[in-house]
């Protein structure tokens, strides 16, 4: 495991200064626009979840070394753990990032003590953990098509969801429905009381997620003829 | 009983338009074996299938008498693998590909690495995309032989390179088993290098095995039969394996040369088969055994 993470790092060290900066440049942007600290943290996980499993599968894809990493004496699973651990380690460093730049910048408009607080952590870790985690076993089972493959199924899906808003007549527009819940449970979240009870069940929902998003990476990986 | 460094048995593996059937055979330890077939035989799909890189639907394998799936960390520290295409990060100095790749390996040499490199005529510090195919078939070559590996696995590793270096490449195979411990298995459709240096060949042709035997013992039963006029029907010869025919002669491939000598006699040619023959026969004839 810890073989593989120096691996990771050794072949993609010179793509993570490249990523910070790219990341850098839009957090600046984020900060200085933005001025609610629940709008920051919410963009803030959005650009991160959807980001690393393209920096992390990448390169892989481009360069078609699958192969390589599974001709190594390991097993596919300790592959499939060392990616995650490298999403988690790259992704609490792009926050880690986000909030230092936020903090530091004088023209930054985010207040900062607003975020690092254990709910909006949370909250945070819950966004990040539902992309990443559900982008991530498409991309390391297809590569890159994996994302292209899910982002134009969403497009697909979205498109018939139109139509059949138009066909069906006055019914609710099921894209505006889904979009409005998103955000409501977003904000619903963030303005919850900070209950331990509450902590727990973000905890959980973290955990659920990224166990079930492993597992079925796993399992698509294990299936991967290379 | 001689102790085997591979056992492959019943193994399948079927894709569209294309199914790996009843693949069974062994490589002797402290031997090369060549896989011989023409492209899209199923070359590549046994090896990868040894490496576990695709997923097999039956059979067994069995390499230093060990499970290849559920021991395969441990095979895989012992074997030394090389790709008909060599997959690298491309942007990155060979020294540090070696440098991500050194810690898998127990036994990895260093200075046998950098040696090779030495050798290979190939700059540490080169980037890998810079090479040309010939060139990182050499890298892949280099990194496979830098952790004293008791098996190299190669699939098409002379393909791409200059003549000169395939028969360099070709010496060191052969020095590599002089200690009895280590097994070479490659595959490749240039017959002449598995001629040269392998001590068994397995043939395989749409999929299945057509033969797996010792090289010497292949060369001296097989043979050519080269008949002219109507003398001599592809059915009357001994062991017909594969034949060409035409209005005014007839030449036939066997597995038993000798039969079809005593048979024949002064009415046909019987010259023993090259691999080329045997390869091309058993690929283009219209017909085998």
């Amino acid at each position: 495991m810890l073989k593989l993470l120096r691996m990771e790092y050794v072949v993609n060290r010179r793509q993570m200064l490249i990523t910070a900066a790219i990341f850098s440049g839009y957090f600046l942007f984020m900060a200085y626009k933005i001025d609610s600290p629940r709008v920051f943290l919410v963009t803030m996980s959005l650009m991160i979840g959807l980001a690393m499993p393209f920096g992390i599968i990448g390169r892989e894809s481009k360069f078609k070394t699958a192969s390589l990493v599974c001709s190594l004496p390991v097993r596919r699973t300790t592959v499939v753990l060392a990616k995650y651990a490298v999403g988690w380690i790259a992704m609490g460093f792009g926050l880690a990032l986000a909030l230092l730049l936020a903090a530091w910048l004088p023209f930054s408009k985010v207040s900062v003590a607003e975020i690092l607080t254990l709910k909006s952590l949370s909250v945070c870790l819950l966004v990040v953990s539902i992309l990443f985690g559900l982008i991530f076993p498409f991309t390391l089972r297809f590569g890159l098509v994996g994302i292209i493959i899910l982002l134009v199924s969403s497009q697909l899906l979205g498109v018939v969801a139109l139509i059949l808003a138009q066909l069906l007549g006055r019914g609710p527009d099921p894209l505006r429905t889904v979009i409005t819940g998103i955000i409501k449970g977003l904000r619903a979240m963030l303005y919850h009381e900070a209950t331990p009870d509450f902590l727990m069940l973000l905890a959980a929902a973290i955990l659920a997620i990224n166990a079930a998003s492993f597992f079925l990476s796993k399992a698509l990986y294990a299936c991967r003829d290379l | 009983m001689m102790d085997n460094a591979i056992e492959i048995r019943g193994l399948r593996k079927a894709y569209k338009g294309f199914v790996l059937d009843d693949v069974t055979f062994s490589v002797p330890r402290g031997f090369i074996m060549g896989l011989i077939g023409p492209n899209g035989a199923g070359k590549t799909t046994v090896i990868k299938l040894i490496m576990n890189l695709i997923r097999r639907e039956h059979g067994e394998v069995k390499v230093f008498g060990l499970d290849n799936l559920r021991s395969e960390p441990e095979i895989k520290a012992r074997i030394g693998f090389v790709y008909d295409v060599p997959h690298f990060h491309e942007d990155l100095r060979l020294k540090d590909i070696a440098s991500a790749l050194a810690p898998f390996y127990e036994k990895w040499d260093q200075g046998e690495f950098l040696g090779l490199l030495d050798e290979f005529e190939l700059a540490p510090k080169t980037v890998f995309k810079k090479l040309s195919h010939g060139m990182k078939m050499k890298f892949a070559l280099a990194v496979a032989l830098s952790h004293d590996a008791d098996l190299i696995l190669m699939d098409e590793p002379t393909a791409g390179l200059d003549p000169v270096f395939r028969f360099e490449l070709l010496e060191r195979l052969r020095a590599i088993i002089q200690d009895e411990r280590k097994t070479v298995l490659f595959s490749s459709h240039i017959t002449s290098d598995l001629e040269r240096v392998a001590d068994f060949i397995t043939f395989i042709h749409r999929g299945k095995i057509v033969f797996s035997s010792g090289k010497d013992e292949i060369l001296e039963s097989w043979g050519v039969v080269r008949a002219a006029g109507e003398g001599v029907r592809p059915e009357d010869v001994p062991g017909l394996r594969g034949y060409r025919q035409s209005d005014y002669s007839l030449d036939a491939l066997t597995s038993d040369i000798a039969s079809a000598r005593s048979r024949f006699g002064e009415k046909a040619v019987c010259d023993k088969a090259s691999l080329e023959d045997i390869m091309f026969f058993i690929s283009k004839g219209e017909a085998h055994a």
